[in-house]
């Protein structure tokens, strides 16, 4: 026999026989759903978080809030002195006045509790924008911290901290994902693994025939081991489907929010979606291989 | 065909099933095996077709020694031994067609090769009307029917039947008889284990008698009422596949 045709007998009993045993295969089938359903959700958060880090990689500055009463003389000083610094590609002066119109340009409804203060409200303040965001050269850390130590600067604000702790954030969030999502999937291949023993064992009367009549341990087990690779097929695709649906479920429910932009602003690549589901058929394929290699069929 | 060498079979408890046990069987020979129960007979039959392995002595069926054939080689052996059991041992949810044609099947035979291989081998025994019957749709002695022509379907060199009128009434014992005495008019190899004496000496033919695991006797004897034979068609035909062909 061939092994295309061997591999077609292989497929056609596994299905025969998750049809037959469609109730314990479901239990193999739905342990696996689980565990990459859960590992595919971390992942897709981790990704939704890093690529808004990403993206706000690129709009991050340094703002150096000066302090309150600065004349736009010392402002401008400062800002052309900041300019000059080989990392930075522009430092803009933002007076007091430009400050407070912003803040009521952007929060209209709490307009008036900068209005009627007599002073400016709002500290004037230099918005830095860095050549290379992504960067940290040490270099940049001591001229921070130079900014840090001058009398007229109040204090300085460096986007990317925040960025960085989403950043580590995302990361744990993943090693979870990982812990997590690897901890169900051995659940899932030791369900996987019952669930094929019992199967094999029902077929106990079949193997000893095949076994009779000259059938090889490869032609013997191939179809064993072809079940638990499709339960895992079926797991991985299952849980990509919930996965999904979860994620449309969310955007629809929750459009243009903060959530939706932090965690379902794209779902995962295609390359992501097949390594679930071939992760579930490799995680059904070593439950099978286990099962039976304990066993004497 | 088949040689047993000083042949011992000790089971773990310390039992010995076979006590240097030495005989030679020729080509399409037709030999009975016979000896009370737990005399070694089923115990003999294993070791040929390398269910087990014997704790001593050599084992030679058609030149190969079973004893030292590797685990991976036991199934292209068993390809060319047809066996049948005294419980059939056919599977209930398959047809009379499946449980003919499970070596066609992993020989790779493709379907149609395989319908005339399974209608052949039926129509051999009497069944090629049943063959999409069950199992358990069938009497006890068209199943035995059935597993002969499972064991009959790629033209075994060797036929072994472990008590295979055990759980028939005497008319069916004989039918069943006769078809394996059919058989061996085409050349086939046979050995027949049964306790039956009566049947033994109406049919006649070589016989090895076990007892308590030694071979005590070997002697042809002549039947007293041997039954009227004509050989029987080919239950195949050439299908392209070979028994001893490399497969998975």
């Amino acid at each position: 026999m061939s092994l295309l045709k061997a591999l077609r007998y292989f497929l056609r009993e596994a299905l025969v026989n998750l049809f037959r045993g469609w109730k314990v295969s479901l239990l193999a089938i739905l342990t696996i759903t689980v565990s990459l359903l859960v590992g595919g959700a971390f992942l897709l958060v981790s990704r939704n978080l890093l690529a808004s880090v990403e993206r706000w990689r690129g709009e991050t500055r340094v703002v150096l809030y000066l302090q309150p009463g600065a004349s736009p003389e010392v402002l401008h000083r400062l800002a052309a002195e900041a300019g000059r610094a080989p990392w930075v590609a522009a430092a803009e002066a933002v007076t007091a006045e430009t400050a407070r119109r912003r803040f009521q340009e952007s929060f209209p409804s709490l307009s008036d509790l900068v209005e009627g203060l007599g002073d400016e409200p709002l500290p004037a303040s230099i918005e830095v924008a860095l050549r290379d965001p992504g960067r940290r050269p040490p270099e940049l850390r001591a001229w921070l911290d130079t900014w840090r130590r001058r009398p007229e600067v109040s204090m300085v604000d460096d986007d990317r901290e925040w960025l960085r702790q989403i950043e580590t954030v995302a990361a744990l969030l993943r090693g979870v994902g990982i812990a997590l999502a690897g901890g169900l999937l051995a659940a899932a291949i030791f369900t996987t693994a019952s669930v094929i023993r019992l199967t094999a064992y029902l077929h106990h009367d079949e193997i000893s025939v095949l076994r009779l009549v000259g059938a090889t341990e490869f032609y013997i087990r191939g179809p064993f081991y072809a079940e638990g690779f499709v339960q895992g097929l079926a797991g991985g695709a299952i849980a990509s489907a919930a996965l999904w649906a979860a994620y449309t479920l969310l955007r629809l429910r929750q459009p243009n929010s903060l959530v939706e932009s932090l965690l379902a602003a794209q779902f995962l690549s295609g390359a992501q979606i097949a390594f679930l589901i071939l992760l579930g058929g490799a995680a059904g394929l070593t439950g099978a291989v286990m099962s039976l290699r304990r066993e004497s069929l | 065909m088949i040689h047993f060498f000083q042949v011992t079979k000790r089971y773990p408890g310390g039992q010995t099933a076979l006590d240097r046990v030495s005989f030679e069987i020729a080509r399409g020979q037709f030999v009975f095996l016979t000896g009370a129960s737990g005399a070694g007979k089923t115990s003999l039959l294993r070791l040929i077709f390398r269910e087990d392995v014997p704790n001593e002595g050599q084992i030679l069926v058609n030149g190969r020694n079973v004893s030292s054939i590797p685990p991976s080689k036991i199934p292209y052996l068993r390809r060319t031994i047809g066996v049948v059991f005294q419980d059939f041992r056919l599977i209930p949810r398959k047809t009379v067609f499946e449980n003919v044609t499970y070596l066609p099947r992993i020989l790779g035979t493709d379907s149609k090769s395989q319908k005339k291989l399974a209608y052949a081998a039926l129509r051999r025994v009497g069944l090629a009307h049943r063959g999409n019957a069950f199992p358990l749709e069938l009497s006890g002695g068209e199943q035995q029917r059935v597993a002969i022509a499972r064991a009959l379907i790629n033209e075994p060199e060797i036929l072994i039947a472990d008590e295979p009128t055990g759980n028939l009434d005497p008319d069916l014992s004989w039918e069943i008889l006769r078809l394996f005495l059919e058989v061996n008019l085409r050349g086939t190899t046979v050995l027949l284990a049964t306790h039956d004496r009566d049947m033994i000496q109406r049919v006649g033919r070589r016989v090895l008698t076990l007892d308590a695991g030694r071979l005590v006797n070997d002697q042809e004897i002549a039947g007293t009422d041997p039954p009227r034979l004509e050989a029987l068609s080919p239950a195949t035909e050439p299908a392209g596949d070979s028994a001893e062909a490399e497969t998975p």
